[in-house]
């Protein structure tokens, strides 16, 4: 099964990168290993952010750019107006990139 | 110059010109132009903003600027068509920007064979009109039939275009290449619309259409 690998570059994803290189670097994994545990990561993610995340996130500000291609949209988003739950906050600049999970099933 | 004179609203008319005192604005204009190279549509598509590249279903990049407001379709043949512009200049200096977008990404664009397409523009002639009465006297150009779309399609023949007339009075006018063409074909058609408006009364023949309709759906349940 194919995965999407954008939640790498997430704050997670950035710290297990880091943690499996350092493994890697001290011959305590193998490189294989350290690729099959991102490739699980990636599944994992796309997995949880479905089936464990309920909450509903509304974006509104000023489409700054978009582009359209490989399947994947690029959003640059200026002013924007972040609301959750209660919770509202305002965000300068903001880039959305989005990936269509119906690609996946394929 | 006159023209723009006679866009704005609240400029006076060229009753000379447009002796019904109506002037079509225009909505849309369609241009076409070659920019005579070959284009690689996915690197145009990383590369330049607010553009669309989805090959599976379209094959052309689909780009977007904000002055003037218009959507072009770049062909990898070179070939581009600009839509949504509200004027003949403004469609040119939209499709002028969008070379020059191109240009700007490494391709050798050229601007060739500039032309006008289409020209759309609508109005209100501020009565209602019966349609039925319209497109029996005028059966040779007319097309009415209110049950797959509510206005009449009328074919003009000189000049060559076509109108869609609507009960409320609104006109939208397509298929001109130039807009004298536009406000031709206006001014051939308001005084057959001032003859078939609807006198806004109380038992008009659409009114019986709607107790038919009672007796129908009585009739059948």
């Amino acid at each position: 099964m194919a995965t999407f690998e954008l939640y790498r570059r997430s704050t997670i994803g950035m710290c297990l990168t880091e943690t499996l290189d350092e493994m890697v670097s001290n011959g305590i994994l193998s490189p294989e290993l350290a690729i099959q545990v991102l490739v699980q990561f990636d599944k994992s993610m796309t997995e949880a952010l479905d089936s464990q995340v309920k909450s509903k996130v509304t974006i509104k500000g000023h489409l700054h750019t978009y582009r359209f291609c490989d399947n994947v949209w690029t959003f640059i988003v200026q002013d924007a107006m972040f609301k959750y739950d209660d919770i509202q906050e305002n965000v300068g600049q903001v880039k959305i990139v989005a990936c269509d999970s119906k690609l996946l099933t394929q | 110059m006159a023209d723009q004179v006679l866009e704005g609203g609240s400029q006076p008319v060229d009753l000379s010109k447009h002796p019904s005192g109506i002037v079509p604005t225009l909505q849309n204009i369609v241009s076409t132009v070659n920019l005579d190279c070959k284009l690689d549509l996915k690197a145009i598509a990383l590369q330049a903003r607010n553009a669309e590249y989805n090959p599976k279903r379209f094959a052309a990049v689909i780009m977007r600027i904000r002055e003037p407001k218009t959507t072009a379709l770049i062909f990898a043949s070179g070939k581009m068509v600009c839509t949504g512009a509200k004027s003949e200049q403004q469609s040119k200096l939209a499709a002028r920007k969008y070379a020059r977008i191109i240009q700007k990404l490494g391709f050798p664009a050229k601007f060739k064979d500039f032309k006008i397409q289409n020209i759309v523009g609508s109005c209100d002639v501020k009565f209602p009109i019966r349609l039925e009465g319209l497109a029996y006297s005028h059966g040779a150009f007319s097309s009415y039939e209110p049950e797959l779309f509510p206005g009449l399609i009328y074919r003009m023949k000189q000049p060559k275009i076509v109108l869609l007339i609507f009960v409320s009075g609104k006109i939208v006018l397509t298929g001109a290449k130039v807009r004298d063409e536009t406000y031709t074909a206006f001014e051939n058609i308001y005084p057959v619309l001032t003859e078939f408006r609807k006198n806004q009364q109380f038992g008009t023949d659409g009114f019986d259409d709607n107790v038919m309709g009672e007796n129908w759906e009585k009739g059948s349940s």
